[in-house]
């Protein structure tokens, strides 16, 4: 997941659990400040009427058992009720507020109610003012909608500014990876523009990242420039030697014996020359001179190898079934290099094969996914001992039937180029039965 | 047939040069870019075989120069012991007529000027004859013998024609192997294919007429006398 969206994600979530608190904690909150809202009334209604009453005098209100009213909703109502003399009861008990249900009318309802002793004239009254309960009910629904309104807004623009904020933050990390990283699988694909930022962060991200890539390349370039004097100061010589057996050689004064020796030294130089070659070959494939840029058919590189070899299978009377069901087509390979891989593992088939033997080519889907393909020979096959070392570049083996001088140079070969194209190379012997390699592609 | 040979290695130019005068082309030196440069401006060559690692500049400059100037009819064989495979590519971009890494065999110069020579004048057939009546196609690949086709394999055809190209030359298995395998890495120089392929032939052309012609020479190679 992206830095970005998993900012926004956090965010999110964050926002979420402030509402989910808000969601648990605003009802008790709000309905607490509605009743304590109400209580202030109901006092500040209780004074405005002691004070009708101080000034009226009492029995404005009361004249004979009891003075009651109510608004018409019953909403409200104020009783004022003698109270019988009490035997001494010196003063008057504080004003309580309390929930209780009174009937008016015909009406039981819940009401909050200020309930206080008052004396005047000599007499004792209770004053009650009440307030239904319904209404403080109405006016804390109201708040909490109100409050719960206000968090969600305010979470929903708090969540899509911080999500614009982190975009714009991050947006040279994000061109960073699109331009710089993406796609780059050799350090002369890289670009070194230097990142715009204001972030000190990205830009040592950067700064960092260029020269490391400055150090990889010049790396690449050193080897390959090494490489390339190699083979010109190793090959060279071996050309000219090479030309001076083959001007010896048509030399009509030279001897049997010189000539003799002659074929036998060019058949030295050209052992050492295959080897400087296949050093370069592998250098070169390890250093991606090569290019994997095109879709190629196993079938159609079996075909090639196939009548390239066929004569030296109709001079063994060697068979070759060519089982490939289906085809496969590798999508960014290198068919120069992948005829190689195919050619060595055929040719030596051919090779270590019996007179009058048997070569299997199956390709099959791999079992997850891909594609392998099996070269399988019926010769004497290759000791358990050797096989962890037949793709060793410079291992040879001990002599014997099952050590064969030249599969010194092919396999490292075909190791080599099936790295490349990510595949493994894999092999398999019974001793007396025959050898499978066992090319794995992706 | 007038070339010339940019090559500073000395050994391997006095090789090569030497080779060259005995095949009876007229062979000019140059062992510096500045010494072929000048050389090519003012002579002008049917083939020039051009290294490209020259001291004084390097090779793929000079068969720049020398394309941009359109009188310019030299066909350009680029030899080079440099491992760089865009070395081929940019050579041949730039209009060489032909490649050969180092070390190439003197024989297969050979046959690529003379394939390249082909190609310049326009000889569609090439036809050679040899031993009683044979008769050799190598635009159709084939062999006749008094009309009749002579069915060759392949390699046996190539091997063949490669033959009686260096006529009257022995030519070794290994010469004659690395013309039929050519770049395939193969470690196995002691291989009998071609004594394989030799018997065939000879079996296949002995039906039709003698097969003398071609000559076993022991220890050493083959070669073909007209």
């Amino acid at each position: 997941m992206r830095l970005e969206a998993k900012l926004a994600l956090f965010n999110a979530l964050s926002k979420l659990l402030l509402v989910l608190l808000g969601v648990v904690l605003i009802p008790p909150i709000m309905s607490r400040v509605a009743v304590s809202h109400t209580d202030e009334r109901l006092r500040e209604k209780s004074e405005q009427v002691l004070e009708l009453i101080g000034r009226d005098g009492i029995s404005t209100f009361v004249q004979g058992e009891e003075y009651a009213d109510y608004n018409i909703l019953q909403q409200e109502y104020i009783t004022l009720t003698p109270l019988p003399a009490a035997a001494a009861s010196p003063g008057n008990p504080p004003a309580r507020i309390f929930d209780e249900p009174r009937q008016v009318d015909d009406k039981v309802e819940d009401f909050r109610i200020l309930s206080q002793q008052i004396s005047t004239n000599g007499r004792r009254y209770r004053l009650e003012i009440g307030s239904s309960l319904a209404t403080v009910e109405l006016l804390t629904a109201t708040l909490r909608r109100m409050a719960l309104w206000l968090l969600v807004v305010g979470a929903v623009l708090t969540i899509l500014s911080d999500a614009a904020f982190a975009h714009y933050l991050l947006r040279p990390l994000h061109r960073l990876i699109v331009r710089k990283l993406q796609g780059v699988r050799h350090p002369s694909a890289f670009s070194y523009e230097p990142l715009t930022t204001t972030t000190t962060d990205f830009r040592r991200l950067d700064d960092s990242l260029n020269d490391m890539m400055h150090l990889v390349q010049s790396a690449f370039e050193k080897e390959r420039e090494f490489m390339s004097n190699v083979s010109h100061e190793l090959l060279t010589p071996v050309s000219i030697l090479q030309s001076r057996f083959e001007n010896m050689l048509q030399d009509p004064s030279l001897g049997e014996a010189h000539s003799l020796k002659l074929v036998e030294s060019q058949k030295t130089l050209y052992r050492l020359r295959n080897t400087v070659k296949t050093l370069l070959l592998i250098a070169n494939i390890e250093n991606e001179q090569y290019l994997r840029d095109e879709a190629v058919s196993v079938q159609a590189v079996l075909t090639d190898v196939v009548n390239e070899l066929e004569d030296r299978l109709a001079q063994r009377e060697i068979q070759l079934l060519e089982d490939l069901q289906p085809d496969y087509v590798l999508p960014r390979a290198n068919r120069t290099l992948l005829f190689t891989l195919i050619f060595n593992l055929v040719s030596n088939a051919i090779k270590y094969n019996r007179p009058a033997g048997r070569i299997t080519v199956l390709g099959r889907p791999g079992p997850r996914g891909g594609y392998q393909l099996a070269v399988t020979d019926t010769g004497p096959g290759i000791a358990a001992a050797h096989l962890p070392h037949l793709f060793d570049r410079f291992r040879r083996f001990q002599a014997g039937a099952s050590a064969p001088e030249g599969y010194g140079l092919g396999l490292p070969i075909a190791r080599t180029i099936a790295d490349f194209h990510k595949a493994k190379l894999t092999v398999e012997s019974e001793e007396g039965r025959g050898t499978t390699f066992t090319l794995w592609l992706p | 047939m007038h070339v010339l040979l940019v090559e500073d290695e000395k050994s391997l130019h006095e090789e090569v040069r030497q080779f060259l005068v005995e095949s009876q082309y007229l062979v000019d030196s140059a062992f510096t870019y500045a010494e072929a440069s000048e050389k090519i401006f003012v002579n002008s060559y049917d083939f020039v075989l051009l290294d490209l690692g020259l001291p004084g500049g390097d090779g793929l400059d000079l068969l720049r120069e020398a394309r941009r100037n359109e009188g310019q009819e030299a066909s350009f064989i680029i030899l080079t012991a440099r491992g760089a495979i865009d070395d081929r590519v940019k050579g041949l971009d730039l209009g060489a007529d032909d490649y050969l890494p180092k070390p190439f065999s003197l024989l297969e110069l050979q046959s690529r000027m003379q394939a390249i020579t082909r190609r310049k004048f326009g000889l569609k057939r090439q036809e050679m004859t040899f031993g009683a009546g044979f008769e050799l196609d190598a635009t159709g690949r084939t062999i006749r013998h008094a009309g009749q086709d002579v069915p060759l394999t392949k390699k046996e055809f190539d091997l063949l024609h490669y033959l009686l190209l260096h006529r009257n030359r022995v030519l070794t298995r290994l010469q004659l192997g690395e013309h039929l395998w050519g770049n395939v890495l193969e470690d196995d120089s002691d291989s009998n294919y071609i004594d394989v392929h030799i018997k065939n032939l000879r079996k296949k052309l002995s039906q039709f007429a003698p097969a003398d012609f071609i000559e076993t020479v022991r220890g050493i190679g083959y070669s073909i006398k007209s």
